[in-house]
């Protein structure tokens, strides 16, 4: 007796769909993270910590070790003008 | 409306202080790490700058005013500085391979041990600094110490 393939036909489009969109999001997300995976279970911390790497660097994934901060950081923080209107 | 907005959003040219700090106050370059390398760093800063650290933390103590621990506050800048840059010039290597593996891994060290062992092994050779966690209990071997840890990641 012949082998059923037209029964596994389902299998390999549900197989390929999840594949496909999983890859699809992964990607999107590893591309607005400059390449790594996503942060998740962010903190208060981790937020001030973010927001601190998005003004050494420009990006909030960005990393640098050099010891001495650019220029301007030491005028780029918005914390002591900030008000609520 | 009460609402938040941050000041740096609304304009599109980036955000200048229009309040620097003035130039009696005596300038220090502060910390250009950012967050991984800096918790790569965290326990040999706390090794290396601890008097410098304490004396900050009970000045904040007494008086929270910003003006009040400027002083303590730009030797603990000063200090943790210094640190970076002995880092870079002894374990530069095994420091990278750490931090870009937190990096990857949403800055939790129990996936890292490998190379936290390699930058553990490299820092007390050349620096004679030493990880340890305040506050683990007496008896037991440390957690990043443990060979076969419970938690691990579940890739490699």
């Amino acid at each position: 007796m012949p082998v059923p393939w037209e029964a596994l036909i389902p299998f390999a489009l549900v197989t390929t769909m999840f594949g496909v969109t999983g890859t699809a999001f992964s990607i999107t997300k590893r591309a607005q993270n400059d390449g790594k995976p996503p942060r998740y279970g962010i903190d208060t911390w981790d937020e001030m910590m973010m927001d601190r790497d998005k003004r050494l660097t420009g990006s909030a994934r960005g990393q640098s070790s050099n010891p001495v901060a650019p220029e301007s950081f030491a005028t780029n923080s918005a914390w002591y003008t900030e008000k609520s209107q | 409306m009460a609402t938040y907005r941050p000041p740096g959003e609304q304009s599109n040219s980036p955000y200048i202080d229009p309040t620097p700090l003035p130039s009696s106050v005596p300038r220090v370059n502060e910390l250009g790490v950012t967050s991984a390398p800096l918790k790569s760093a965290a326990f040999f800063i706390g090794a290396y700058c601890k008097e410098y650290n304490e004396d900050f933390m009970l000045c904040k103590q007494e008086n929270r005013n910003p003006a009040h621990c400027l002083k303590e506050g730009r030797r603990v800048t000063r200090c943790a500085t210094d640190l970076i840059e002995k880092m870079r010039a002894n374990c530069a290597e095994q420091f990278e391979k750490h931090w870009q593996c937190l990096e990857l891994n949403n800055q939790e060290y129990y996936p890292c041990r490998k190379p936290e062992r390699v930058l553990n092994k490299c820092m007390f050779d050349k620096l004679g600094l030493t990880k340890t966690i305040p506050g683990s209990p007496a008896g037991q071997k440390q957690v990043h110490e443990v060979e076969k840890p419970i938690f691990t990641g579940v890739q490699k």
